[in-house]
This record gives structure tokens, C-alpha cells and sequence, in this order.
């Protein structure tokens, strides 16, 4: 290679660092806002009052601002400064198109104030991290592929022939992203600032956690472990660990992590087959996981004294420390027994932030102070205040993570605790449990508050740097790759040899082995351990042979997307075309929720606008203690028509599955204009503007009719019917509450709640006939496949009438 | 998993191509992470295999069923031994009585006020005063205490049933305080609104 080298002719390429410069600013300044956020609502928590009786500062509106800022204007403007520095290193070129670039970068920029906007005035589709709007979606998609675009376009063009392994995750991370988006956000609007999902109840929990997971793997994982193989050995100035390991976490990573999206769910309605494989794989993703985390910290090896002295050394260790212990403490949480638990309570909360202020903050901030010399040619402003920064940021993220794990461990012990023969709750009243954990959640904004303030040094630390020098563009002579020096495997050699054809038919014996019908589904079991077998005696023959062909993959940009998309297809496929043919209304065999009325479905929209899914979950786990407090736990069918499905994540407040007829229409009414009459402790905002604002009656029949399209049975009725509906209804509630003295209108925003509210948990039990679930149409299986869960009972049952 | 390329020389291979300045070592694997990594794919097996192909253990609505059964037979065995002597005789047990205290302090008193009057500083809360003797679901211990275990019939307008989460004991408690405001023997009267009243009829 260094012969061509020698040969080749050479050209000066100017990098483009300025769009570099621009997403670090970015990141820092959003990466601000996004924290602020965070700590304002951190103390709403604690102090209700700071919701100042306000629409668009209240909790559950401000909460999806916090979260889509750290993670899509934070994280994602740092991860587009490290991918544009150094792919066109890695690349030895420049990004193909300027234009692209600044397109990318102004358009990304005014999606996050787009949201910054909307989000306050409770605009949102109601699904985590997915509440933007369908424009905004649309321009999200746009934006990502400008930006794939861009990046493709610079691989094609480069002049290095083979990728480095920060290209792979670059790789992995735009495809998987554009793939996760575009499918959680399939909708149909039904106004230019509304829309509802396609995907309903059991489907919309599966799909959205499919992406939610994914989005932070391929959001905030991937592309940060790419920009750690580039800059920490960089920082270092060592080569990386393995090579070999840099493989086979990659494609293990990649692919397994897909599949672990249910861990979300579980316990939930959602069928125990898809919980099971979201255990299991979750439990194989921890090794994967972990050999990113090997790979950064043993390529320190012998470079440990670099610790002591530079700053961004110590954020690079930092944070890929944290990143083993998150994606360690992941796994554990979604093992069934301990979920039961640490879900819905704080331990989630302490996960997630000891990922995103440990992980992504810290990579961040390595790669900020690294970055800023070079892009202003000069040297940092301070070392001793990156390193203040480093220690500040160390014990904030330490304080906010274990008054997390405390707080959640005490609530999940207190809630779950029965009396000694198990058939009492210890600690009836949910208040009880959140008052008892209100001192810890004190000590996450002192946490807060210092890695906050971390962040502000760093700011004021760079600009300093920046003003100490003026912004360079690097200039590098590059030896020019002629055209048959990279990107020349034919597709039958992609596809077609022993490593690849290998994988795939073990994959499908797999598969066999968990949805073949009983009998087939051991033969396929034993068939993939024999063709294991096989496959190793093969790699110890013929390893060098297999690692060959990796070699010159690596030279094929188009054939290494393919089978990346291939890797991180797969999992979704399996899990969720299933649940899409066979999880609908007309296969629900105990349960059906009953449709919302027209005020019920107005309501419904003003709770999701509302956030209120953010505190309050509408799912009872199948577990004793949530059963005992919240009643009968929740069935599939219960939220068949929901679109969104409001399962929730958190539970600030109790659960609402079955709040219906649980309480008077006079409570709620008091209930939501001050929360402290009725539950005396309670940290709930009140919500006053519900008592002026009318609902849109407007829209209702458009929603109407869109929902109909979806799928939801509504009977026929016109514009006119359905506002009269809506009318009466409420005339009954206002009726109930002037019994009591309560007096409002029938067209306010509140009786539409409550009437809302008073609907959940309502269902029919349908004429159970026979139904074809076990031959889900539309499946390229020679044999049809079976339901994992019914074919066990259906073994249980037959080995009891066998027994005496 | 031997190292194909790696000799038995301490030094790791260096591969040769350096991008952007960055060499990688070519390791191999650490035997225990691999281990670790096979052991969670054996679980996944071996669980799946046990779970689903030999059909041990119970699944979730299997496990919901035998619990909550298995709650309802100590509840039934509970309530075979109370009536309303037993009720009236606990309403005078001051152990009992404090401890419904405490649960009605927490639980009820946001709608039937703290004197039992359903009146706060002179409004009116959503619950039915409990300190006269008017009754609209019946005064008699055993009539409270099953209204306080399951709720109003029309729970839209009234009481939810409260024995789930509190459990049977804690509403016995709260019933045993309530009735510490009241006599045996002593005069009742059905509300006009009473559904009790229709089924007399």
C-alpha cells in the first residue's frame, strides 16, 4: 500500500472544521438550556409550586422538552462535531457537499427551537422521546438524510481505502436511527399540529419501545463509541486494544441490542414471549456492551500517567467507565424479578442519567476540550478549571445517581411490600411512599446543580480558548485512491462465504427452535448446536480465510451498509410484524376496552397534550402488589384502541388504569384545581387553565374519522352529532358536580378530562370464536409458526390430562 | 477461541495500517469476558428450553390466579369470624380504634373530614357524614364494613371499594374507629336516596 502511496497523485485538501465549530457550540449552549430544564423540573418535584399555575411550565410539558433537548439537541450536535471531524480525517477528504453541511447544521438547529416551542404550548404525539410533532417529524427525516447523504457521499469520495472501525458505528448509527424514526412515527394527521399513531395499544408499546431502546443505542451509544475509537487514541496517542474485539463487539452489539426493546414492557400486557426475548437478550447484550468499554480503557495501557495530567483523559475514562456501569446495571434491570422492583420508580431515573451525564456528558466534554485547541489553533484556556469541571461533574453525576438508587429501591420496597401471608399491602397509600423519598430527591437537583455548573465552567473555559485563538481549517496533503482501490467486491462475494452463510443459517435454525410447533422446535434446537459445532471446526480451519474477507469488506462501503442494515433489521422484524398481524382487536380474546365517546376522546387528547403520562402509568402489572393497589391487572385488549398508548414509564403518581368510577366526578374536579384538597402531600400542579380553556370540539369529527380509518369501530355519525354528542355528555357531568356546589360550563377542558378519566378500565368481553392465531398470514415459513406462549399452555394442558 | 495469527510470543500483533495516525493491536479476546458472554447465550437456552419446551413453572396469568385465590380463602376464613357483636365489641378496644384512626386519618379523611362530619370550615366534602344517624347503605358494623370493602353500588357517585388495597384487617380497623362514634342500639335512619330503601320495597 505505501508503494501506491509513494505513486499516487497527491492533492491539498482543505478540511471543513468550520461546521465542526458550529455543532460544539451548539451542543454546549442546548446541552445548557436541556440541563436547566432539568433542574427546574427537578424541583418541581419537590416543590409544586414552581409549576407558577402556568400551562406551559408545567411538569409534564417541560419534562419532554428536558429529555428531547439533552438527548436530540445535546448529544446529537456533539455526536455530528465528532462524526464531521473525523470522518473527513478518517475519509482523508473533505465532506462531499458545503451546501449539505450547512443545510444539516441550520436545519438540525431549527427543529430543536421548533420543539423548544411546541413542547411548552403541549403540543405533542405522546410517545417518549418521539412527542414532536409530524412536521417536525418530517423534518427530522429530511435533516437525517441531508446528513446521510453527506456522510455516504464522503466515504464514496475518500481516500483511504479501507474503514476504520469509528466509521462502523457511524454507519450502524445513521441507518438504524433513520429506520427507528421513520417507523415510530408513522401517523395520520388529523390537524397541522396533530396526528395519531398507526400503530394502537399493544402494537404502539412495542414499536415505540422498539425505537425508545434503540434510541439509546444508536443515538447515544453507537455513534459515542465511534467518536471513542477515533479520539481517545487520539488523546493518548496509543494504538486501540484489539482489533479482533472492535469486530466482534461491533456486529454483536448492533445486532443483539435491537432485540431488547421489551425490556421495557415487562410484566406488562404486552405477550410473555416477546418479554422473555427482551430479558434474554438484553442478559447477551451485557459482553458486547462491555468490550467497548475494554477497548477504551486497555487501550490506556501504558499511557495511564496521561490521567493525572490531562483533563481530557480523565473526562475519556470518565465517561467509559460509566458507560460499563450502565450497560452492566442495564441487564440487571431487566431481568423480570428484579424489574418488578426498580420499574416505574426512580432506580430508572438513575440508570438513564448515570448513561446520559456519565457517558454521553463526559465523552462530550473529553472531546469538547480536545477539540477547541485544534479548532482555534491554540491551547486550552485553563487546565486547573477542566479539571474543577471533571471533579465537580464527577461528584454531581455521583450525588444525583445514588439519591436516584436510593429513592427508587425505597419506593419499589415500599410499594411492593405485603404483610406476612401476603395478602396486604404494608404501605396502602401511594403518597406515603413519595413523601418518604421527597429527601432524596432534594439531594438529585444539589447533583444536578453541580453538574450544571461543570458545564457552565466549560463553556466560559472554551470560549476563553476560542478567543485566545482564531478558528483553522486543516490543510492536509492526501495521496488520491484510484477506483480500484476500494469499493470492488462484487455482491456475491458479500453474501455469498462461509462467514456470513454460516451466521444466517444458525440464525434461522434459532429461530425455528423458538417458533416451529413442538416437536420441529427441538429438532431445530439440536440441529443449531450440531451446525455450531460445524461452524467452529470450519473458523479454526479456515480463520485466517474468514478474517481475510472481513479485511477486504472493510475496503466496500455500500456491501458493509448492507449487511449493517441487515444486522439491525432483523430483531425488529421478528418481534414486531408478529405483534402487528396478531395483536389486533378482532384476535382479543378476553378483554376489549370500550371506545371513547367524543368527550372522551377530546379528553383523552388534552391528557396526552398535558404530559400526564409522565407521572402516571396506565398499566397494572400482572404482580401482586400493583394488583392489590390498583386493581385487576391490565390485559391487551384494555388499550387495543389507544392511540398513542398511555403504559407510561414512570410513576410520579399512581397508576390511572382503572381510575374509572374510582372516585366521584366532584373529586377529580377538585383533584385538578388543587391537587392538596383531595390528597393532602400530593407534588401534582394543579391544572386551572383546564377550568377556562374550552376543548376543541372543532376537530373531533376529523379525529373521528381518522381513528375510524385506523381501525376503531365508531358507529356513523356526522359532524353535528358527534359536537352534540360531546355536548350532552358534559351537560351530565356539569349536572353531577352543581350537586355538589361545583359549577363550570360543558364545553370547559376539565369536564372533557373527567369524563376521560372516568372512562379508564371500562371494557366488554366479546363472543369468544375460534380464531386463526396460530396462522398469522403473510410469513415465508415453510411451516407456519406458533405463538410461543400458547404453545406452552397447550403442553401444559395436554401433560395434565395425561396425569392421573 | 486460540488466536489463529497470534504466535506464542508475549507481544501482540500491531497491524499495520494506521488511519488518521491510529494503529490497533490485534488481541485476543480476554477469556473471561467471552466466558461471561457464553454463559448469559447457555441461559438464554437452557431458561428458554425449560420454560418453554418442558412447560415448567407458572406464567403470569397462571401465578396472578393462584395468588389472588389463595388471598380470597384467608379473607373468607377472616370474615367467617366477624359479625357485628364482634365489630361493636372492637369499636370499644381503644388499640383497635386508634389503629382505624391512623388508616382513616391518611385514606378517608380528604372526603369525610377529620370529625367524621364531612364538613370542612362549612363546605361540604364529596363522602356522606358518618357522625349522625342517617345511613345510606346501612348502619349496622357488618353493612359498613362490606361498603368499605367493595364500595358503593353506583361507584360513580360514591365510595370506592377499599379492601384490595388496604386489606381486609386495616378496614376492619377503620370500621371499628368509625363505629367508636356510635352506640349500639342506637336509633337509625335509611337516607331518602338509599338503595336499600327500593330493595325493601
Amino acid at each position: 500500500m505505501s508503494d501506491t502511496a509513494a505513486t499516487a497523485p497527491k492533492q491539498l485538501i482543505e478540511f471543513d472544521d468550520k461546521t465542526v465549530r458550529q455543532f460544539m457550540w451548539a451542543s454546549i449552549i442546548w446541552g445548557l438550556v436541556g440541563m436547566l430544564v432539568g433542574l427546574l423540573i427537578a424541583s418541581q418535584l419537590n416543590f409544586f409550586q414552581l409549576n407558577f399555575e402556568t400551562s406551559f411550565l408545567t411538569f409534564g410539558r417541560l419534562r419532554p422538552l428536558h429529555t428531547n433537548a439533552v438527548i436530540f439537541a445535546f448529544v446529537g450536535n456533539m455526536m455530528f462535531a465528532g462524526i464531521y471531524y473525523s470522518t473527513q480525517r478518517l475519509c482523508k477528504a473533505r465532506m462531499a457537499s458545503d451546501m449539505l453541511s450547512k443545510v444539516h447544521f441550520w436545519g438540525w438547529q431549527l427543529i430543536i427551537v421548533s420543539a423548544a416551542v411546541t413542547l411548552p404550548l403541549g403540543l405533542t404525539r405522546g410517545q417518549e422521546y418521539a412527542e414532536l410533532i409530524w412536521p417536525i417529524n418530517l423534518a427530522v427525516a429530511v435533516i437525517w438524510v441531508v446528513f446521510a447523504v453527506n456522510f455516504f457521499w464522503t466515504l464514496a469520495k475518500r481516500n483511504e481505502p479501507t474503514l476504520y472501525v469509528a466509521l462502523w458505528f457511524y454507519i450502524a448509527t445513521i441507518l438504524t436511527i433513520a429506520m427507528l424514526y421513520i417507523v415510530n412515527h408513522l401517523s395520520i394527521p388529523t390537524s397541522w399540529t396533530h396526528s395519531y399513531t398507526v400503530f394502537a395499544g399493544v402494537q404502539n408499546a412495542l414499536v415505540q419501545w422498539w425505537y425508545g431502546h434503540n434510541a439509546v443505542a444508536f443515538f447515544l451509544t453507537t455513534p459515542i463509541l465511534g467518536i471513542m475509537y477515533y479520539f481517545l487514541p487520539k488523546a493518548v496517542e496509543r494504538p486501540v486494544y484489539s482489533y479482533r474485539l472492535s469486530i466482534v463487539h461491533f456486529w454483536s452489539l448492533v445486532f443483539i441490542y435491537i432485540w431488547a426493546g421489551p425490556h421495557h414492557l415487562l410484566h406488562t400486557a404486552l405477550p410473555e414471549w416477546l418479554q422473555y426475548l427482551g430479558m434474554f437478550f438484553s442478559l447477551m447484550l451485557w459482553a458486547p456492551s462491555w468490550g467497548g468499554m475494554l477497548n477504551g480503557l486497555l487501550t490506556l495501557r501504558g499511557a495511564w500517567d496521561k490521567l493525572r495530567t490531562d483533563p481530557v483523559v480523565k473526562f475519556f475514562v470518565a465517561g467509559v467507565t460509566f458507560y460499563g456501569m450502565s450497560t452492566f446495571e442495564g441487564p440487571l434491570l431487566s431481568i423480570r424479578a428484579v424489574n418488578y422492583l426498580s420499574h416505574y420508580s426512580d432506580w430508572t431515573i438513575g440508570h438513564v442519567h448515570s448513561g446520559a451525564m456519565g457517558w454521553n456528558g463526559f465523552m462530550a466534554a473529553g472531546l469538547f476540550y480536545w477539540l477547541a485547541p485544534r479548532l482555534y489553533g491554540t491551547k486550552l484556556h485553563s487546565t486547573s478549571m477542566a479539571n474543577f469541571h471533571f471533579w465537580i461533574g464527577l461528584i454531581g453525576i455521583l450525588v444525583y445517581v445514588l439519591a436516584m438508587w436510593t429513592s427508587g429501591i425505597m419506593q419499589g420496597l415500599m410499594l411492593n411490600q405485603t404483610n406476612a401471608d401476603g395478602t396486604a399491602l404494608v404501605n396502602p397509600a401511594f403518597l406515603e411512599t413519595l413523601n418518604a423519598i421527597r429527601p432524596l430527591m432534594l439531594f438529585r437537583i444539589v447533583g444536578g446543580l453541580l453538574y450544571f455548573s461543570g458545564m457552565a465552567l466549560m463553556l466560559v473555559n472554551l470560549a476563553l480558548t476560542a478567543r485566545s485563538g482564531k478558528p483553522v481549517n486543516e490543510t492536509r496533503e492526501v495521496a488520491l485512491l484510484q477506483r480500484n482501490e476500494k469499493d470492488t467486491m462484487p455482491v456475491t462475494e458479500t453474501f455469498l462465504n462461509d462467514p456470513v452463510a454460516y451466521l444466517f443459517a444458525g440464525m434461522l435454525l434459532v429461530l425455528g427452535w423458538l417458533f416451529l410447533p413442538p416437536g420441529s422446535d427441538i429438532v431445530a434446537l439440536i440441529c443449531a448446536g450440531l451446525f455450531t459445532l460445524i461452524a467452529i471446526k470450519k473458523f479454526r480451519e479456515k480463520g485466517a480465510a474468514w478474517g481475510g474477507w472481513y479485511d477486504r469488506l472493510l475496503a466496500n462501503y455500500l456491501p458493509f451498509t448492507i449487511l449493517t442494515f441487515v444486522a439491525v433489521a432483523l430483531g425488529g422484524l421478528i418481534q414486531i410484524v408478529p405483534t402487528v398481524v396478531v395483536n389486533r382487536a378482532r384476535n382479543v380474546e378476553d378483554r376489549i376496552q370500550k371506545i371513547y365517546t367524543p368527550l372522551e376522546l377530546a379528553g383523552r387528547d388534552i391528557y396526552v397534550n398535558e404530559g400526564c403520562y409522565n407521572c402516571h402509568s396506565q398499566m397494572i402489572r400482572t404482580i401482586l402488589p400493583d394488583v392489590l393497589r390498583y386493581g385487576d391487572y391490565s390485559r391487551l385488549g384494555e388499550s387495543i384502541y389507544d392511540h398513542p398508548f398511555q403504559w407510561g414509564s414512570k410513576r410520579t403518581g399512581p397508576d390511572l388504569a382503572r381510575e374509572g368510577g374510582r372516585y366521584p366526578d366532584s373529586w377529580h374536579f377538585r383533584h385538578m384545581q388543587d391537587p392538596r384538597s383531595t390528597s393532602p402531600g400530593s407534588n401534582m400542579p394543579p391544572y386551572t387553565w383546564l377550568y377556562e380553556d374550552k376543548f376543541d370540539q372543532k376537530t373531533l369529527p376529523k379525529k373521528i374519522a381518522v381513528l375510524t380509518r385506523l381501525g376503531v369501530p365508531y358507529p356513523p355519525m356526522d359532524a353535528a352529532e358527534i359536537r352534540e354528542n360531546a355536548i350532552n355528555q358534559g351537560i351530565e357531568i356539569v349536572k353531577r358536580l352543581r350537586e355538589e356546589n361545583l359549577y363550570t360550563e360543558p364545553d370547559r377542558k376539565i369536564v372533557a378530562v373527567i369524563a376521560y378519566l372516568q372512562k379508564l378500565g371500562q371494557f366488554d368481553t366479546p363472543q369468544v370464536e375460534e380464531k386463526l392465531l396460530t396462522t398469522p398470514v403473510g410469513i415465508p415459513f415453510p411451516m407456519s409458526p406458533v405463538n410461543p406462549d400458547k404453545a406452552r399452555r397447550a403442553r401444559q394442558s395436554d401433560t395434565a390430562s395425561v396425569a392421573p | 477461541m486460540d488466536a489463529p495469527n497470534s504466535p506464542d510470543n508475549q507481544e501482540p500483533t500491531l497491524r499495520e495500517h494506521a488511519y488518521d495516525g491510529i494503529q490497533e493491536y490485534d488481541q485476543k479476546l480476554p477469556n473471561w469476558w467471552l466466558w461471561s458472554w457464553y454463559i448469559t447465550m447457555i441461559w438464554f437456552v437452557l431458561a428458554w428450553l425449560i420454560y418453554y419446551q418442558l412447560g415448567v413453572g407458572r406464567d403470569d396469568a397462571q401465578r396472578m390466579a393462584e395468588d389472588l385465590a389463595k388471598i380470597e380463602e384467608v379473607r373468607q376464613k377472616e370474615l367467617e369470624k366477624i359479625d357485628d357483636a364482634k365489630l361493636w365489641a372492637m369499636s370499644q378496644d381503644e388499640a383497635v380504634v386508634a389503629k382505624g384512626k391512623e388508616t382513616f386519618m391518611t385514606t378517608c379523611v380528604a372526603c369525610h373530614a377529620a370529625d367524621l362530619s364531612a364538613h370542612l370550615a362549612g363546605n361540604k366534602l364529596p363522602g356522606l357524614p358518618l357522625n349522625d344517624q342517617e345511613w345510606k347503605h346501612g348502619g349496622n358494623p357488618t353493612q359498613v364494613l362490606n361498603l368499605v370493602r367493595k364500595g358503593a353500588p353506583d361507584i360513580t357517585k360514591g365510595m370506592p371499594a377499599w379492601e384490595p388495597q388496604l386489606g381486609l384487617d386495616r378496614v376492619v380497623d377503620v370500621v371499628a374507629f368509625v363505629m367508636s362514634h356510635h352506640k349500639e342500639g342506637e336509633p337509625q335512619t335509611l337516607a331518602a336516596d338509599s338503595p336499600l330503601k327500593a330493595e325493601a320495597k
